[in-house]
């Protein structure tokens, strides 16, 4: 795999989730990204660590990077 | 004289407080956000100026949850909905897991490289650090 190969991929993955959430919004039919993040939520230890799992990849970004 | 329903009897319309509440929160925590992404890298003061921050955004956001009621019920959406949202999650998680295991990580970026090169430059970390907070509160308020 090439660089240009692993950044397509990246970006059609992303273009499929901008295509599913539209259709979603302009058809009122399947899940746009919100309700599908929502149902995923719904239950406390999964947002628990989810939240947590944000929190540390804040950490990371932010904190464990030596900025040039 | 006719009411327009979107419009309460305050006359502001209930869907647009929350941006322009969220568009007023990131002015206000800008500065903030260009001092704590300029502290020296795995410091203890960059740990704190990071993760304190997001631990309120998120405590701040689980209270006005529970305030509000709790859980925002909604209709769930189809299955077949959520599970094309579910194909795709797992296709992302296979495609950055195939390029973390291989090397060079220039031929091979994951997304954490790819975002370190995005935030290489002083004022885009703190947008990022700005946007970071923002759906830390979503996350916990949806």
């Amino acid at each position: 795999m090439t660089r240009f190969v692993t950044l397509a991929g990246y970006v059609v993955i992303l273009a499929a989730a901008v295509v599913l959430d539209v259709r979603a919004r302009r058809q009122q039919r399947g899940a746009r990204f919100g309700d599908a993040l929502a149902v995923v939520l719904r239950p406390w230890r999964v947002r628990l660590a989810v939240v947590a799992a944000w929190l540390w990849l804040g950490w990371h970004l932010f904190v464990r990077v030596h900025w040039r | 004289m006719t009411e327009d329903p979107g419009r309460d009897r305050s006359g502001s319309r209930p869907g647009a407080v929350a941006p322009a509440v969220a568009a007023v929160s990131a002015v206000l925590i800008s500065p903030y956000a260009w001092w704590a992404v300029g502290r020296p890298p795995f410091s203890a003061v960059a740990t704190a100026a990071v993760v304190l921050p997001g631990l309120a955004a998120a405590g701040v956001a689980g209270v006005a949850r529970a305030r509000a009621g709790g859980r925002h019920d909604r209709p769930a959406p189809a299955p077949a909905g959520m599970a094309r949202w579910a194909v795709l999650a797992a296709l992302a998680a296979a495609w950055q897991l195939a390029a973390y295991l291989q090397h060079p990580r220039h031929d091979h970026p994951t997304l954490s490289s790819l975002t370190n090169a995005a935030l290489d430059s002083h004022a885009a970390r703190a947008a990022a650090f700005v946007a970071w907070l923002a759906v830390t509160v979503t996350l916990v308020w949806r």
